[in-house]
Parts: C-alpha cells; structure tokens; sequence
C-alpha cells in the first residue's frame, strides 16, 4: 500500500497557466512604449486649453527636447553640457537624411526634423529661448511644444 | 517491424512544459517591470522662424508720395506682442498688442480676435517680446491666445517667433 502511493506521481496540467502567460506577454508587448525612454517624465508641463493630442501623421523625424525648471537640457536622463554642439550635430544627421531622402524638395529650404520641447513650467524664458535659438540657427524651423490638456 | 511500428504509436510524447514557462514568466516579469504607462501629452504645433524686423514694406514707397493711401499701416505684416513678467515671480506684469497695453488674457484675446477679424488686416505672423524672466507656463497662455487666432485665408496663426526682452 505504502509503496502504491509512492508511485503515483502529481503532473499538473501547465498548458492553461502557460497559455494565460503567453497572452499577457503579449498584451505587454503591444502596449511597450520604448519613445517614453526620451521622455523626461519629472518635467511638469504646462497646462493649455488648446493642447491638442499628439498627431505624428506627416512628420518625419522628431527631436525630443526636455528641459528642466533650471533650463538643464536632458537626453534620455543625462545633461546635455554643449547645447549648441548637440543641437548642430542632430541639424546634420537630419539634413544627412534629407539628403539621402533625394524626393525631399522640402529639405532645400529647412530641416525636415520637427523640435519636440517639453520644458517644465518654472523654466524661465531665457533658458528655452537659448534652445529655441539654437534650433533656428542649424535650421530647424518646424516646433512643437508639449503641454497638458488639463491638470494631471 | 511490424512490432515496432506498433510500440512507437503507443507510447506518449510528453513535453516539458516547465522550461517553457520559466522562460514565459521572466518574459513577463521584464514587461511588468518596464511598464511605464506614458501620461497623455498635447501639443501645440509652431513654425518658429527667426526673427525678422517688425516692418516690412512689401511695396516700398516713399512717405507722402501716394497722398490716397489712408491705410498707414499697409505693407506691415508682423504684429509684435509685449509680454512683461516680474523678474521675481516671473509672472505676467503687463501685456500689449502694438503700442496698445491690455489689462489680460482675456483682453488680449478679444482685441487679437479684432484684429485678425478685419478682412484687410496684413498680419499673418506674430512676434512675442517676452521678458527674460517670464515663467513657461505663463508664455504658454499668450502662445494659447495666439494659436486660437484664425487668418483672413482661414488658417490657423503658427506663425511665431520669440524675442527676448531683459527684464528689469
């Protein structure tokens, strides 16, 4: 008797556990958001009635921009120290594609590239305006500034 | 053979699921963990030239020598709005609208609405004299003003630029 309940052995079925797992895989998959990574999430935007929802219909490429409340520029966590030196290199990858791009008649006449800012509220005016500046001095013409629709 | 072939019909293919689902579980755990649901951003989309001078005669003419011109400001086609913030608080002290002052927002907008309302009205871009000082979110009201204005042609004004002011 004892040897008999011994041998038995407790196989359960993994199948369903494995089926319900491979879904919220999925599910996780098709909602990860990896463009969040260039987004600095501890900036408080600004609040603007007329903020509409993000359209990336017609735009090609996008420099996201995030500047702090002491006009730090940030890229994906880190402090940019050269502003302008930054700015100038992504001018040149962005003409670089408009020029590979050979159908771009746009890109004769300015950069392709539209300027994401997302900048924090306190930020004063002079520190987004130097980046604003730097942008329009390598040619970059088309912006976007982030703001909320209401208070989050 | 024929025995063979028989056992081999017989006996069970058992998969180890369990490997499997270490694998599918420490997938799920990278996923669960890199979730970061992004908050739900707007934008205001801009052309930002720089800045050019506030007149430009399209027609240059010299002054006097059409005595029917009524219309002084015909060939201007910037409208230059003044935003002066405190250099402590940076928040909005005095706005205005060419040489006029308007007491807010509010204001601004109506006497915006006026202007681009008049049919023979040269405006189609708009320059902002922000002091330096001025805080963001209250550059962000006059931009909100701004971009709710409609042109003669219908579009919505984009059409910006910044020029900063040295408050004090």
């Amino acid at each position: 008797m004892a040897q008999l309940s011994q041998e038995v052995k407790a196989e359960p079925n993994l199948t369903p556990i494995l089926d319900m797992v491979f879904q919220l895989i999925t599910f996780f998959m098709l909602v990860i958001n990896f463009k969040s990574a260039e987004m600095d999430l501890s900036i408080r935007l600004p609040v603007v009635g007329s903020a509409r929802p993000v359209e990336t219909h017609g735009q090609r490429g996008l420099l996201v921009l995030n500047i702090d409340q002491n006009g730090n520029l940030k890229n994906y966590g880190g402090i940019v120290q050269n502003v302008e030196s930054y700015i100038a290199r992504e001018a040149y990858a962005s003409r670089l594609a408009a020029h590979i791009n050979a159908d771009d008649k746009e890109a004769a006449q300015d950069l392709p590239t539209t300027i994401v800012i997302r900048a924090d509220r306190a930020t004063s005016f002079k520190m987004i305006n130097r980046v604003i500046k730097a942008c329009q001095d390598n040619g970059f013409l088309k912006f976007t500034l982030k703001a909320m629709n209401k208070e989050a | 053979m024929a025995r063979r072939r028989k056992r081999r019909s017989q006996s069970d293919v058992e998969l180890n699921l369990a490997a499997m689902l270490d694998m599918a579980f420490q997938l799920l755990t990278f996923f669960i963990l890199t979730f970061r649901p992004a908050p739900v951003e707007g934008q205001i989309s801009l052309r930002l030239p720089p800045p050019q001078a506030v007149v430009v005669a399209k027609n240059a003419q010299k002054a006097g020598a059409d005595t029917s011109n009524t219309n002084p400001v015909q060939g201007v086609n910037t409208l230059t709005i003044s935003v002066f913030a405190d250099p402590q608080s940076g928040l909005i002290k005095s706005l205005g609208v060419g040489e006029t002052q308007v007491s807010g927002m509010a204001a601004l907008g109506g006497k915006l609405k006026e202007v681009f309302a008049d049919p023979g009205n040269p405006f189609d871009q708009v320059i902002i004299q922000v002091s330096d000082s001025c805080r963001y979110d209250e550059l962000m009201k006059v931009v909100d003003v701004c971009t709710r204005q409609v042109l003669p042609d219908g579009q919505k004004l984009s059409k910006l630029s910044f020029v900063e002011v040295p408050s004090g």
